[in-house]
């Protein structure tokens, strides 16, 4: 960095390389694949997929649940230190807001393949109905969209324009411009906290409010899907994190990276352990007599969906975490996270099963399923919910996720996403304006 | 102001699945999917009691019962209230309906109703015969269908299709709101429940349990005010001259033997 522009943090990837190029190409390739997929879900409808009549909502809105918490990780962990004027994890902040912004849009975008009109979506703004917790997510995830676009330029776009990128538009670098911004981000991190809180409560009580669908119902949904905004946001970016410090030029404190890690145990704690007992708690005190009847109710887990998540995705990262000794390896931070990302993931299959599976009038014949009608066979009806995604909406899934990959490599590529040096003459920004 | 609601007499059905067949054709349901359907209440299947039978010392407790469940009607209804687009709407008239030019395909409303009185078009609708049946015109794939009190036929003078067809009378269609109204007389009269009460939907769908009644008052296809009603009774002669809609199928019933007073 003894070059001319020492002040401008750079991209941290100065040319895509051959490694880069073969995962460009890789992900250009899922993303073809996952576009044929939906133009032919599009043509034979959605009779491709898994869902049913009686479980009508599946992968796209499990994997829709899951990225609008992954996108909660970066831009609360950047925003929050700046709410408190802190320099900590500055590191991180770029790199975080870049992963929210994929996230979202990955989240955003699995909505489209889900819906049987596609081309009537445009009726959210021309003819919304205000009680419908589904307008209030379009609005905040519109909002968050936005909001993590202008916050990671707003981060970058005096190092841009250093740099003489056109990304930077019509800005300038220079030293007031820079605590202008310092400002301008303590305000953006004041409005992100509460949008990332609303983001996450209402994408929750898009299920919480609904009478009509069992463990759904429930005031502590809300709470749930910020815990594990938590845990699995930080999670990913952790991930990303060392994985961006293994292949490219970006580094990654290794203090500061244990220091989260152990943030990520708590928050794990918290989600897997606590809200996990408070929900079920009173439930089992209430309905059994015995205290191991009761304490076994509480504890022991219902479907392979839950143990995937509180075991392999709850309780083992939690212990790799609480390890002093382990937690000091990158390694260790590096698997604890994929895990505990892992385990969110089931928990929101697990979320959308306790839906469907159990019909509340399951007298026969059932509910007609509506499936493709294939002459005289009694699988038409169903007194309970099934679900197997199909190899169409799996390929649709991981193609849109493809996008969120493309994107985050963009940014590593096009991004001044470098750590500051520590010795940079403007200090690193979004920092005490009075220092 | 009219309020249309259904009393279903549990203890006068008899499980024919007449009212689920002729809602499948009066409002052109496609296969694979139903809009009403006579549900046991008993044993796992269909027409199977649960219980025992009373030999080899069993208790004998045999019981079944029968359950035609379609869309309730809910006044308070979560299907409509989780609709971002406005396409479930309730009517003045207190039928929840459907827009299927505005419907997204977005299936909230399923994830709503506690009733699975919904159905989505997975894929391209299928008819037999193939231009479809009834009076109404099929509606797309990729959106949400379900019963509409045959909101078409109501707005004619006509009972629902399933309730004139009901061999029983086991079904009596009317206005809530009206205190004459036979509906309200047996509410009153008669001990009534509403599906899933405890979720706090409202439906406008009572079942009689206990003791039966006199069942449906009237063996004419017209509401019970539009009785005696002349022009009502032309307005019902009008409309069965020609298809409901440009793209509606031909009426079942024949122009010549239009009246409907069968
Ligand atoms: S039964 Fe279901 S579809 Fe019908 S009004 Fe009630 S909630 Fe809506
Ligand atoms: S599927 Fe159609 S009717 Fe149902 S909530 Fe979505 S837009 Fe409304």
């Amino acid at each position: 960095m003894a070059d001319a522009d020492t002040t401008a943090r750079r991209p941290v990837l100065s040319s895509f390389g051959t490694l880069g190029r073969g995962w460009l190409g890789v992900l250009a390739l899922l993303l073809v694949i996952g576009l044929g997929a939906w133009a032919y879900q599009l043509q034979h409808g959605l009779i491709e997929t898994g869902m049913r009549n009686v479980f009508s909502w599946g992968l796209y809105i499990m994997l829709f649940v899951l990225f609008v918490g992954l996108s909660a990780g970066g831009l609360i962990l950047s925003s929050a230190p700046k709410f408190f004027h802190s320099q900590r994890y500055e590191g991180f902040a770029r790199l975080g807001v870049l992963v929210s912004l994929g996230c979202i849009i990955v989240a955003g975008l699995l909505i489209l393949p889900d819906i049987g009109r596609p081309d009537r979506i445009y009726q959210f703004v021309t003819s919304p109905d205000f009680r419908s917790p589904m307008v209030w997510d379009f609005g905040i995830v519109m909002l968050y969209g936005a909001l993590n676009v202008w916050y990671l330029w707003l981060l970058t776009r005096r190092d841009l324009a250093a740099r003489g990128s056109r990304l930077s538009l019509w800005v300038s670098d220079s030293a007031a411009g820079r605590d202008r911004d310092r400002t301008l981000m303590f305000w953006t991190a004041v409005c992100a906290l509460p949008a990332a809180v609303a983001l996450h409560s209402v994408t929750g009580w898009i299920f919480a409010t609904q009478v009509g669908r069992g463990d759904w119902f429930s005031p502590l949904v809300a709470p749930v899907f910020i815990a594990k905004a938590l845990v699995s946001g930080l999670g990913l970016l952790l991930v990303v994190s060392i994985l961006a410090d293994r292949f490219t030029a970006f580094t990654a404190d290794r203090g500061e990276l244990t220091s989260l890690g152990k943030l990520l145990g708590i928050f794990l704690a918290f989600h897997v352990v606590y809200l996990l007992a408070a929900e079920r708690l009173p439930h089992a005190w209430a309905h059994h007599f015995g205290f191991w009847a009761i304490t076994s109710n509480f504890l022991i887990g219902d479907t392979v969906y839950f143990w995937l998540w509180t075991g392999l995705g709850g309780a083992v990262p939690l212990l790799l975490l609480a390890t002093p000794s382990l937690r000091r390896r990158t390694s260790v931070i590096f698997t604890a996270s994929v895990l505990a990302v892992f385990g969110t993931l089931f928990e929101g299959i697990r979320l959308v099963f306790t839906g469907y599976q159990r019909v509340n009038i399951n007298a026969a014949p059932g509910i007609a399923t509506g499936g493709e009608y294939a002459g005289l066979t009694t699988d038409a009806w169903a007194t309970a919910g099934t679900y197997t995604p199909t190899a169409v909406e799996i390929a649709v899934t991981v193609g849109v996720i493809s996008i969120g990959a493309l994107i985050v490599m963009a940014g590593l590529r096009y991004l001044p996403l470098q750590r500051a040096a520590p010795d940079a003459a403007y200090a690193t920004d979004g920092g005490d304006r009075t220092q | 102001m009219t309020n249309y609601g259904l009393v279903i007499d549990q203890e006068r059905c008899i499980g024919c699945q007449t009212c689920a067949m002729t809602c499948k054709q009066e409002n052109n349901v496609p296969m694979g999917q139903f809009w009403n359907r006579v549900l046991t209440v008993g044993g796992e299947h269909v027409d199977t009691p649960s219980g025992t039978y009373p030999e080899d010392g069993e208790s004998g407790d045999l019981d079944m019962n029968y359950q035609p469940t379609a869309c309730q009607h809910c006044e308070n209804a979560p299907c409509v209230k989780v609709c971002p687009v406005n396409a479930t709407y309730t009517r003045d008239d207190g039928i929840v309906e459907i827009d299927y030019d505005k419907c997204m395909g977005c299936r909230y409303c399923m994830a709503a109703c506690p009733y699975n009185a919904r159905v989505f078009n997975w894929d391209e609708p299928e008819h037999r015969p193939e231009d479809g049946t009834g009076d109404v015109a099929e509606r797309p794939q990729g959106v949400v269908e379900k019963c509409t009190f045959c909101s078409h036929r109501v707005e004619d003078g006509l009972d629902p299709a399933c309730v004139v067809n009901c061999p029983a009378d086991a079904r009596i269609f009317g206005d809530l709101d009206d205190d004459d109204s036979t509906v309200s007389k047996y509410i009153s009269e008669y001990n009534t429940e509403q599906l899933l009460n405890e979720k706090g939907t409202d439906p406008s769908t009572y079942y009689v349990q206990g003791k039966m009644t006199p069942g449906r008052p009237w063996t004419s296809d017209k509401l019970e005010t539009e009785l005696g009603d002349d022009e009502a009774a032309q307005a019902t002669r009008r409309r069965n001259g020609a298809p409901t809609s440009e793209h509606g199928p031909t009426p079942h019933v024949p122009a010549e033997t239009a009246g409907g007073d069968d």
